[in-house]
């Protein structure tokens, strides 16, 4: 029983060890989230007119489209990311990126690149804000005194590109529900019995 | 002033119906704490003419600040408390005599009408100058001659209306300056223009008048700061202050230009120039001080070192030398550790 134990504690330690926390690079050493995805049955122009739904509509407030063909889609993002501090916290900045699809049919891809960070600060009036317009490249290596609050960031960054897959890979794999047709409100008189 | 208290209620009103329907963000909290060392090059405390870093050879407290903010639909609140020196005596007011108690730097309540309109009553940073209480909004850790004569907060009510990312214009009704509760009524307006002609660049026109220090007076203001390059920052601060009584001390008229370079990733260096001028006043001649203050901020995760040299100069020898005969000149030297979390 105890040998069991030990096999499952360390089969799940090493899976822990194993959990990816940050991005990696592609050719031209920029941090890049890449995915290939085969969706058996789904042709690419419903892949594709899913993924500018997604763009347009579920993920709205945070990307921007800024081109799309018959069969790809680009758009801007941008996520906030949290400082916690034990039970809450406030934001510490944000980081924009760049979102790229293509589909073929029966499957498609998409990676997210171009991540930069702006820092917030918190203004006269107690609200985060952008503290400059210069953004840093989050791949871009800082000195030690910062080296950890720039780790923090980059991890935070890659966990929301990887809830960001997550929606986007369950968004088109989910047939897209038709409009709900308004109920026709239902009315009392009393003119007649 | 019956219409403006019905406003805020309507408001306050507004703001609990909303709020029972729409998601709430989690609680934030952020905050800093400050300590500094200084010494007078003249060991005279009485050398220090602008607010905080007052002592003289001591390793002194400044601050704790700590903030909450809280955004439930279009409506949130923020309130923001600070103990300690920097927060009690030497802010004003306090809440309690003597300097025991707490600063409250922030206290409202905002709603968001729509993307482009918001309302916001209660007490709230100023919206005159370019420098703040709070440590962590300065890059210098001594203040300058403007921030110490203009306001540090304002209690009122105000709209804003942003046009566009370029643009955006605020107008309001006030206290008078830095009270909790009004001594002369709602009897302040004061507007500001936002613009930010290139990326980068933000310049603020403030107008505030109307019941002030020293009376009833108008103090027009420009704020504006420039990110040049990755480097380089420029900040300029200009302001003007008439009292209507022309016998009654506290007009004044200045400048300051804040130039930031980046040495490093963590390494800042920054000087701040600044003429300063109390106007006559009664038979009582102008009186003008230059300062010059060179500043580095050395980033390590939440914590700023901040060394600091200053020298200031007014030909009516304000200052005191060691001896303690008057003096035109004074010169400190500081080290500040500030936290931000």
């Amino acid at each position: 029983m105890r040998s069991i134990l030990v096999v499952l504690f360390s089969i799940c330690s090493l899976c822990l060890f194993a959990q990816q926390k940050n991005f990696s690079k592609d050719d031209q050493g920029k941090f890049i989230y890449y995915k290939v995805v085969d969706s058996v049955n789904l042709n690419k122009q419903v892949l594709t007119s899913r993924a500018s739904k997604f763009v347009n509509d579920f993920y709205k407030k945070q990307l921007k489209q800024s081109s799309a063909t018959d069969s790809s889609v680009l758009a801007t993002g941008k996520v906030v990311i949290d400082k916690t501090l034990l039970v809450a916290g406030h934001p510490s900045g944000e980081v924009s990126y760049q979102f790229i699809f293509e589909a073929r049919d029966d499957k498609y891809r998409f990676w997210l690149t171009d991540f930069s960070f702006v820092p917030y600060k918190r203004d006269r009036y107690g609200n985060f804000v952008a503290s400059t317009t210069i953004s840093t490249p989050l791949e871009k290596p800082v000195g030690k005194l910062n080296a950890g609050e720039w780790t923090a960031i980059q991890e935070s960054a890659y966990s929301k590109a990887v809830k960001f897959a997550e929606d986007f890979r369950k968004y088109l794999a989910t047939e897209l529900p038709a409009q709900p047709k308004p109920k026709k409100t239902e009315t009392i008189s009393t003119k007649k019995w | 002033m019956k219409k403006i208290l019905t406003a805020i209620f309507a408001m306050a009103s507004t703001t609990c119906a909303l709020a029972q329907e729409t998601p709430t963000s989690p609680l934030e909290i952020s905050g800093s704490v400050d300590t500094y060392f200084k010494y007078d090059f003249a060991k005279d405390p009485r050398n220090a003419k602008t607010s905080f870093v007052t002592d003289h050879n001591s390793v002194s407290l400044g601050m704790i600040d700590i903030a909450l903010k809280k955004k439930t639909g279009k409506a949130s609140f923020v309130g923001e408390l600070s103990f300690g020196p920097r927060g009690q005596t030497q802010s004003i007011p306090d809440a309690a005599a003597a300097g025991s108690s707490f600063n409250i730097q922030n206290l409202y309540v905002n709603y968001d009408f729509t993307d482009e309109f918001s309302m916001t009553a209660g007490y709230m940073g100023t919206f005159i100058g370019y420098e703040v209480i709070s440590p962590v909004g300065n890059f210098n850790y001594s203040t300058s001659y403007l921030f110490t004569n203009g306001p540090f907060q304002n209690a009122g009510i105000k709209a804003t209306y942003k046009f566009s990312d370029k643009v955006s214009l605020m107008a309001g009704l006030f206290n008078d300056w830095n009270v909790y509760s009004a001594s002369r009524g709602v009897s302040a307006i004061g507007g500001q223009l936002m613009v930010a002609p290139v990326e980068g660049w933000t310049a603020y026109l403030n107008v505030l008048s109307g019941a002030g220090f020293g009376g009833y007076g108008t103090i027009e203001d420009l704020t504006t700061s420039y990110q040049i390059t990755d480097k380089f920052k420029l900040g300029l601060n200009a302001a003007n202050y008439d009292i209507k009584d022309s016998n009654v001390f506290g007009s004044y008229i200045g400048a300051a230009l804040y130039p930031q370079y980046a040495v490093a990733d963590a390494v800042t260096l920054g000087l701040r120039g600044e003429y300063f001028q109390y106007k006559k006043y009664g038979t009582t001649p102008k009186t003008s001080f230059t300062a010059v203050t060179f500043t580095a901020n050395i980033k390590a995760g939440g914590l700023t070192f901040i060394p600091e040299v200053r020298l200031d100069h007014n030909s009516d020898k304000p200052f005191y030398k060691e001896s303690g005969a008057i003096a035109p000149n004074a010169g400190q030297f500081s080290l500040a550790a500030v936290y931000a979390f």
